[in-house]
């Protein structure tokens, strides 16, 4: 029998060759042209949903000056079809061997009340210190550890870029929690988590902040993108959120007349700072409630690590 | 920065076994068609990221699976942009052992068709399909015998115990 279903399923291939796809170049097109057309959507019901308040961002700790605001639409990490790789450099876990790491506190973050234990700067940063989503979030595909930016470009500035201890990035596609199960993700976090000597955790959060200040404005390929600071407040130690904003052009380059709008945070938890790049997906971008609660996991995840 | 050359390079090289696969797991040539295509363009638009992943032919399979069972697609799409391409080309219709098996595997569960393909196309063992399909080998195991034996229920000659005595492996 085996040789016989195997002898059916040649059969099949045999039938399924002749009847080819469609040429590279063609599909390539064909997924560009769609791309560019779904995040004219996705930035219109954006703008219903959340009032234009998403955000893009990018912690400039490894920025380049042309990393590009966001991925290109539809630039979810590759779904980690084998396990994502433990930190590269590996290094005393922290929450194994807390003896093994020196006191090191940080005289400028604030205090924990009650004059609580000195703030530990970890020397390395484990796969359990990055949230997991909630399971109406999960796509399944998984979380893809890499190399490059954590924010996006901000006129230049590197904000953050002194004083790290350790840093992985992950990329981690989501769903809403209406989307059904195994359609395309609504959205992409670029995600990191920095650790930063002591003291110099804050500095980073100040320097994004003076960053997004001083740029304003910044042209980015042919359009103009716009950065602004948002109110925030409630995540982390302290926290920034910010925005940016460019036109969104067709499959001609052409203006539409709609914005494609990213959001980013930046939380600080004592000397680790973590960053949530919302980078949306084919051009869509996810509510700011998905956002801020994605922000707070992030933060507890951290937290449980820490302690 | 995506590179259209290896992506093209990776298309052809990759595409008809992908297809063959989708036909095994979708039950049906045209719609293989649409989602394997589906799955390259989804492949295209992050192939700056996919291009330097360990296995993107794997990723390319688990997307065509999903769509598979995804009642929700849109891949109305294909269709027109392939209409652009020309006529397609006049091929023979499938086989009779074609028909045959695909007409039985539409009666399957999309885990057991996905399984079943993965062993008899890609020549996997359990372990790998098991990795791929991210659920235990037990679990692997219990798919291809089910399938198997719901096979050999509906193709005519086939017994169960047979096929489970010679591929489970």
């Amino acid at each position: 029998m085996s040789r016989e279903l195997t002898g059916l399923y040649r059969s099949l291939a045999e039938d399924t060759d002749p009847r080819g796809l469609a040429s590279p170049d063609v599909v390539r097109r064909h997924a560009d042209r769609r791309a560019r057309a779904r995040a004219a959507v996705g930035v219109l019901a954006l703008a219903a949903l959340v009032g234009g308040t998403a955000v893009g961002t990018q912690f400039v700790l490894t920025a380049g000056p042309d990393t590009p605001v966001g991925p290109p639409a539809g630039t979810p990490a590759p779904p980690s079809v084998s396990p994502p790789p433990a930190d590269p450099t590996p290094a005393p876990s922290v929450s194994s061997t807390p003896s093994a790491l020196p006191s090191r506190t940080t005289p400028s973050a604030p205090p924990s009340a009650g004059g609580g234990p000195p703030v530990r700067t970890p020397t390395s940063i484990p796969d359990s210190a990055f949230f997991a989503l909630a399971a109406a979030n999960d796509t399944g595909a998984g979380a893809a550890f890499s190399d490059g930016p954590v924010l996006p470009r901000l006129c230049g500035a590197e904000p953050g870029g002194s004083g790290v201890v350790r840093q992985r990035v992950r990329a981690v596609p989501f769903k809403l929690a209406t989307t059904p199960e195994g359609y395309v993700p609504d959205g992409l976090y670029r995600h990191s988590i920095t650790s930063y000597r002591s003291g110099r955790a804050d500095d980073a959060l100040r320097e994004l902040r003076a960053a997004v200040q001083g740029c304003p404005e910044q042209q980015i390929g042919s359009v103009t993108s716009r950065q602004k600071l948002l109110p925030d407040g409630g995540y982390g130690d302290e926290s920034v959120l910010f925005e940016m904003r460019k036109p969104f052009l067709d499959a001609n380059d052409e203006p539409t007349g709609d914005e494609e709008v990213r959001l980013i945070r930046a939380i600080r938890v004592g000397n680790v700072v973590t960053v949530l790049w919302e980078q949306g997906w084919e051009g869509s971008s996810s509510p700011k409630s998905q956002v801020d609660a994605d922000s707070r996991r992030a933060v507890q995840a951290i937290r449980d690590w820490l302690d | 920065m995506r590179d259209a050359q290896s992506f093209d390079e990776f298309y052809r090289s990759t595409s008809p076994r992908t297809l063959r696969y989708g036909h095994a797991v979708a039950g049906d040539h045209g719609e293989a068609q649409d989602l394997v295509q589906e799955a390259y363009a989804r492949a295209w638009r992050q192939w700056g990221k996919l291009a330097s992943h360990p296995a993107p032919e794997a990723w390319l399979r688990l997307v065509v699976s999903r769509l598979a069972t995804d009642r929700f697609r849109r891949l109305k799409g294909w269709r027109t942009a392939m209409s652009r391409t020309g006529p397609p080309q006049d091929v023979r219709p499938p086989g009779e052992d074609t028909v045959l098996l695909v007409g039985a595997l539409r009666q399957l569960p999309a885990n057991q068709r996905q399984a079943l393909a993965l062993h008899y196309l890609f020549d996997m063992p359990v372990e790998e399909i098991a990795r791929e399909t991210r659920v235990p080998t037990g679990t692997v195991k219990s798919w291809l015998s089910r399938g198997r034996s719901r096979l050999a229920e509906l193709l005519p000659g086939v017994t169960s115990e047979e096929l489970e005595v010679n591929d489970v492996a």
